[in-house]
């Protein structure tokens, strides 16, 4: 069963202000997530929007910042939406795969599949 | 050419990119088990919060008034080099949650679509939507063992194919195997724009299904 524990829910709405939907453009589960500026008062930010600028020093796509900080996906949007208003990290719009995918990409992940 | 050095951090090197593959299929056929076979991490697990009235409403008072439920999604990475990597993700199992197959969907490369000849018709909700949404695929026979070998053509008139999509055996607990399944969707979604170097006679595609007889191919 589902549900039967909201305690951590409602804490995790209390870090979003009750909001599960993330500031401005959406963006993908794969979109890169880049930390461009530190200049704010750590004392202003909660652990979790720390944590988040603190990975995405090296660009880190969406999922993998929720898997690492070990939050739902759309905590993580509103996060990440607020972070990128603030103007503390990019969020990249990734093309749709196989426009971006040009020929050396292409032969760098067959490659790299056939040497795993 | 004066490469813009001066900023410490920034390199010059292609933006980072991540490339989406979905691995989907009827529920038990392996598909967690895939995404655990090649991926170099343990598969990466979050969750989706979702509302009973929130389910696909746009709702814009952005407060959600009642929370119900999860829906797990699990996924496993592969990198390739620093700033490109292959990310599987294992589609939700429940009809109720094909609004995630379309975020899910949305820009990735293209999808494996897993069947058990068991229960082939596990697979038809996937290939469907695969086909409405004009996203490439590619059928990988779940071979378990003691499950009978069945001809690709077969499975690929059982699943009223279009004689496009590759279909092949696989063993998702075998790497070489589903290396072999990804390396074909990889290729096959590109539409056999490049050439394969690895394959001797120049053809882009390689696929284990032979020609459906009578097929306009």
């Amino acid at each position: 069963m589902t549900g039967d524990d909201p305690g951590p829910l409602i804490r995790l709405f209390g870090l979003t202000g009750g909001r599960a939907r993330p500031l401005g453009e959406t963006f993908d589960l794969v979109a890169i997530v880049t930390t461009v500026s530190m200049s704010f008062e750590p004392a202003d930010l909660s652990p979790e929007y720390l944590a988040v600028l603190s990975v995405c020093h090296r660009p880190t796509p969406v999922a993998d910042v929720a898997a690492r900080l070990k939050l739902p996906l759309n905590i993580t949007r509103v996060i990440l939406g607020d972070l990128r208003r603030e103007g503390l990290v990019t969020i990249d719009r990734p093309q749709p795969a196989a426009q971006a995918i040009d020929e050396r990409i292409y032969r760098e992940v067959l490659h790299g599949l056939r040497g795993l | 050419m004066d490469y813009a050095a001066s900023e410490p951090g920034v390199t010059e090197v292609a933006p980072a990119m991540a490339i989406k593959i979905l691995i989907a299929g009827g529920f038990g056929v392996g598909k967690t088990t895939m995404v655990g076979t090649i991926s170099e991490i343990r598969p990466l697990h979050t969750e989706e919060l979702l509302s009973e009235r929130g389910v696909g409403v746009d709702d814009t008072s952005g407060v959600e008034s009642k929370i119900t439920t999860t829906v797990a999604l699990d996924f496993g990475r592969i990198t390739i080099r620093e700033g490109l990597w292959l990310y599987l993700f294992g589609t939700p199992g429940q009809d109720r949650f094909w609004f995630m197959w379309d975020e899910l969907a949305l820009g990735a490369l293209g999808a494996v679509v897993l069947a058990d000849t068991r229960r082939l018709e596990d697979s038809f909700p996937a290939v469907d939507y695969f086909e409405q949404r004009g996203l490439p695929f590619v059928v990988a026979v779940n071979c378990f063992d003691g499950a009978r070998r069945h001809d690709p053509a077969k499975v690929r008139r059982a699943l009223g194919l279009d004689g496009v999509a590759p279909i092949m055996l696989c063993d998702v607990r075998n790497r070489e195997s589903v290396k072999d399944v990804l390396t074909t969707l990889v290729t096959y979604a590109v539409g056999g724009a490049f050439k394969d170097p690895a394959v001797p006679d120049g053809s882009a595609v390689r696929t284990t299904a032979s020609p459906v007889p009578g097929s306009a191919g």
